[in-house]
């Protein structure tokens, strides 16, 4: 069998001589199948990548939880509610192993893994050592496994992102590729780790990358529903929460949530707040107390278990109860603010872990004790507690992690409840704005900005307004010509003008330049036996039509090509909305700065 | 293992020179691939055996918690009970049973909006689910929501049930009709309680009996009456059946077959307090009514002239009893006691000088007069006490003088 010698590319596999048997047929099939498969710049064997990737994220984030699980049973026993001694003990005891494994085996363990994941995107290139994701497996399984108030989501998010970089990196991507790798892993990670698909591609976008990039959502969508069936595959199918079902009865009832989206935005900038002050301070201590913070940490967290260990963990057991109304508001309220006190010591204390299942817990706390409190004045709302407390877990991580779509989809998806969109768009949306108004760099960015990193903020870029065409273009400044005009009517036009530009339109959806000097020749020239037209004064061809809604910055690119661009109407291409200049554009962004 | 993959490829394609280095990357993707598919295997089956031996724990985790809150529930302790199935459902969180044994002890221990909001999420599971209606019907009493106990109880009533459907169902009905008797709402228990006695199988004496009590205690004598005779049918001595029968019979007025279903009680039955009154009242009716058919004319003169003595006697009692007790005025118009024993007195005066058939016309009239005066008495000085006055007002009654203040 002949093969002909491959051109320069695995993807040019020769044209075979003619098979000589089946077998040798299907092998050419299977070379020229594979070779485009793993072409270095080929799609296909991105999105390939993408499902493999969704797939060792899920098995991952799988044994991640098994973990935390067998964790907790063996050191906190199989009680909701474990003795005082172990409460207050197994948490302080584990700080100190902790402390000594994130400080001396794996110090990339420490911090927020979104953090780390949008760091990998945006300074190292999409690398993220798989140290990182072992570190992360075991120092957050014995943290969250001990007790300590923090949730696994989050070091799921991260451990996708490394095992996506540790694949990106063997099967040598490109550069840009290793870049978006990252982010597929890191919505996979999570996407298992919440069972919510929906929810990890969108936090992914709206707080990882910020655009949505078409060469990257493919990837990611893939990459979190195959981690998400992996994790079912094995955890089975369940949402992480069941909610009693319930729906909004009458629209003024829709006040009741609005309320609480006050609350939940004025608790979540408190909470912000407190982080802000105080990590930096305990970050100042000596590297000495590094070793005695988790453990200090986790005494506070078990003297608080003593009294009340719903408090420890996770809590998604203590939420569901909380959905299903189990608890009177004045208890609720309580559970929300030591969950605060909990959360803070722990992650302060620089213990690996993820904000994400503390924030859904005092969210649902706080959101049942509103609920309980409105049932107390008003007997006649038929939202129950627990719908207070499922719209309250959105409410809560809105107004904390900053991300609004996310919080609203996620309710939704960890619930499987639909009926409630309507009042978590609204809490949602006013805990946002409180949070935003008086908090105005998000948790994610104060961060990394404490610890000397300044990452791309997410959400001031998706709160960015982009300058527009009409923003610059100057309306009425062109002189405009037919191509039959006689030259010398035309360059008498021109005159009275001396400063506008001149421009012909010679069919519908074409524009060109008249060259002022040209123009005025040619009516020098002109006589009437034979009569010149303006036509022949154009310079160059036909120039690029840009519209008064584009980008200014994309149109910035071709700006400086021509002395001035004709700025025409979508629905009529021969109507001249206005011109626009390369100093037009300047004098734009100038502006813009200035203000 | 990429050198060998290119080479290989080389030699195949009979041209080492034309082997790029982009070509040669895509052999080392294809082993890179190869080997995380291997390693995904291993996974996989290590993911497979880990949560295989993590299930399995929590499964016997979850029945330990589940067994002993089933055992602190049985033993009374429902608060226990709770934390114990709260503990289960942490292990098994979609456990329906679990979550259902949890509703039921937080119903028990009054935390009736937690179960509630168990029950409504199980039910919006299975909506059909007799026994989760049943408990919802049963929150409902609690919360004294009668109409979302009515529709819960409907609701169990025509639900899904596992074992025994029929007997459930009959069971359910039995209890709303109990809870609708209790609430005092008699015209809805008594369609309810004619839909139980109609799907009460006929060779189920007990369950005959059942009904039969529930439509005495509702008042429909006459069809409790009926029940009770099936009943009887099916058991002769059922001494349930025949104390019921023989209460309904006396209050349709048939005293001589409620002394036939009285007597036939064994000696220890028939002296309960109830039974042996209304036997007692009835033999007086029997001995007393002027009415009864088969008397002769001196029969029926002779018990006239003793029931006027009997009511002038407890009138007059009655009267010297409560001397200046009474308030004037409070007696309606007409039943004045002193102008009623003026008029028996008279009566009595004029039946001895009336004939024998004189006497008889005079009977309706004089018998409204004996009624009128046991009212009289029984507003005074309370309802009547012995046989001879309560058959008294029964005869009167049934001579057409109910006009209320009396009862037997």
């Amino acid at each position: 069998m002949t093969h002909a010698a491959p051109q320069g590319s695995p993807a040019a596999v020769p044209a075979a001589a003619e098979p000589r048997s089946i077998f040798a047929r299907s092998r050419t099939l299977y070379r020229e199948w594979m070779h485009r498969l793993v072409a270095p710049h080929g799609d296909q064997f991105f999105l390939v990548l993408a499902v493999l990737i969704g797939i060792f994220s899920g098995l991952a984030v799988v044994c991640f939880r098994v973990a935390i699980e067998w964790t907790h049973l063996l050191l906190l026993g199989s009680s909701l509610t474990p003795s005082p001694l172990r409460v207050l003990l197994v948490p302080s005891l584990f700080g100190i192993g902790i402390a000594l494994l994130v400080i001396h085996a794996f110090p990339r363990a420490r911090g927020s893994g979104v953090n780390q994941t949008k760091t990998a995107v945006y300074i190292s290139n999409g690398y993220v050592p798989f140290e990182t994701v072992i570190g992360k497996f075991i120092t957050c399984a014995l943290a969250i496994g001990s007790g300590q108030s923090l949730g696994p989501e989050d070091p799921s998010l991260q451990m996708g992102a490394g095992i996506a970089s540790v694949m990106g990196r063997r099967l040598r991507l490109s550069q840009e590729k290793l870049r978006l790798i990252a982010p597929v892993g890191a919505a996979a990670g999570l996407a298992a780790a919440f069972n919510a698909p929906v929810s990890a591609v969108l936090f992914v976008i709206e707080e990882v990358i910020g655009t949505w990039s078409a060469g990257a959502l493919g990837a990611i969508v893939l990459a979190a529903v195959s981690s998400v069936v992996t994790m079912r595959w094995f955890l089975g199918s369940e949402s992480l929460f069941r909610v009693p079902p319930s729906e909004l009865s009458h629209p003024a009832e829709l006040l009741a949530y609005a309320v609480l989206g006050v609350v939940g935005g004025v608790f979540a900038l408190l909470f912000l707040k407190w982080i802000a002050a105080a990590r930096p301070r305990l970050q100042r201590l000596p590297p000495r107390a590094q070793y005695l913070m988790p453990a200090a940490a986790g005494l506070l967290v078990g003297a608080i278990g003593i009294w009340l260990p719903q408090v420890m963990g996770a809590g998604y057991p203590i939420i569901d109860q909380a959905l299903h109304g189990e608890y009177v508001w004045r208890v609720l309220l309580i559970l929300a603010v030591l969950k605060i006190l909990a959360t803070g010591f722990s992650f302060l204390s620089g213990t690996p872990g993820g904000m994400f299942a503390p924030t859904l817990f005092i969210g649902a706390m706080l959101g049942g004790a509103v609920g309980g409190v409105e049932h107390h004045f008003f007997p006649g709302l038929t939202s129950t507690v627990g719908t207070f407390a499922l719209v309250g877990m959105g409410t809560f991580f809105a107004g904390f992690l900053r991300t609004p779509i996310t919080s609203v989809f996620m309710v939704v998806e960890v619930s499987g409840n639909y009926s409630m969109i309507v009042p978590v768009m609204i809490s949602t949306l006013i805990a946002y704005l409180i949070s935003r108004q008086f908090q105005k760099v998000p948790l994610f960015d104060m961060l990394t900005r404490q610890d000397g990193v300044i990452l791309p903020s997410i959400e001031e870029r998706r709160e960015h307004v982009s300058l527009v065409v009409e923003d610059a273009m100057r309306a009425d400044a062109a002189i405009i010509f037919d191509p039959d005009e006689p030259a010398a009517a035309a360059a008498q036009r021109a005159g009275a003008a001396p400063e506008s530009p001149l421009l012909l339109r010679p069919r519908l959806g074409e524009w060109r330049l008249l060259d002022r000097e040209a123009l005025q020749r040619l009516a020098a020239m002109d006589e009437p036996s034979a009569p010149r037209m303006v036509s022949e004064a154009t310079s160059k061809g036909p120039l690029p039509l840009i519209f008064p809604d584009e980008p200014l910055d994309e149109v910035l690119r071709w700006a400086g090509d021509w002395p001035v661009l004709p700025v025409v109407s979508r629905a009529d291409l021969g109507r001249l909305e206005g011109v626009l200049s390369l100093a037009d554009v300047l004098h734009a962004f100038r502006k813009a700065a200035a203000e | 293992m990429l050198a060998v993959f290119c080479r290989r490829e080389a030699r195949h394609m009979k041209s080492r020179s034309t082997l790029t280095n982009r070509a040669c990357a895509g052999y080392a993707r294809e082993a890179v691939l190869a080997s995380s598919l291997i390693l995904l295997v291993l996974m996989f089956a290590l993911t497979a055996f880990v949560t295989r031996q993590y299930h399995k724990r929590v499964h016997e985790l979850g029945d330990q918690w589940f067994a002993k809150g089933d055992a602190e529930l049985q033993g009374g302790g429902a608060d226990a009970a709770i934390a114990d199935y709260r503990n289960g459902l942490a292990f098994s969180p979609d456990n329906s049973v679990f979550q259902f044994h949890l509703a039921q002890a937080l119903a028990a221990s009054g935390h009736t909006g937690e179960a509630e909001g168990y029950l409504r999420s199980l039910l919006s599971a299975s909506p059909g689910n007799g026994e989760i209606n049943l408990t919802l019907a049963r929150v409902a009493v609690r919360r004294s929501a009668m109409a979302d106990a009515l529709r819960y109880y409907h609701a169990a009533i025509y639900g899904v049930w596992e074992d025994d459907p029929i007997a459930q169902r009959w069971r359910v009905r039995r209890e709303l009709c109990e809870y609708l008797l209790g609430r005092g709402a008699a015209s809805q228990a008594e369609a309810e309680i004619i839909a139980l006695a109609n799907n009460t199988p006929k060779d189920q004496v007990a369950q005959i009996d059942t009904a039969a009590n529930l439509l005495l205690r509702a008042q429909v004598w006459s069809r409790a009456e009926d029940e009770y005779r099936l009943a009887l049918a099916g058991d002769r001595r059922d001494q349930d059946a025949l104390a019921g029968a023989g209460a309904a019979a006396f209050q349709l007025g048939r005293y001589s077959e409620a002394i036939g279903f009285f007597t036939r009680l064994p000696q220890r039955g028939r002296s309960s307090g109830d039974i042996s009154e209304m036997l007692a009242t009835s033999r007086a009716v029997e001995s007393g009514s002027p009415f009864l058919r088969g008397l002769s004319p001196a029969d029926k003169a002779g018990r006239l002239r003793r029931a006027l003595a009997d009511s002038e006697a407890r009138l007059s009692d009655c009267v010297q009893k409560s001397a200046g007790v009474a308030v004037p005025g409070q007696e309606p118009a007409g039943s004045d006691p002193q102008a009623l024993l003026t008029e028996i007195r008279k009566a009595q005066g004029a039946l001895k000088r009336a004939s024998l058939a004189r006497s008889l016309t005079l009977m309706d009239a004089d018998m409204n007069l004996v009624f009128e005066a046991e009212s009289a008495a029984a507003r005074r000085c309370g309802p009547p006490s012995g046989a001879a006055d309560r058959a008294l007002v029964l005869i009167g009654r049934e001579a057409g003088g109910d006009r209320g203040g009396a009862s037997p």
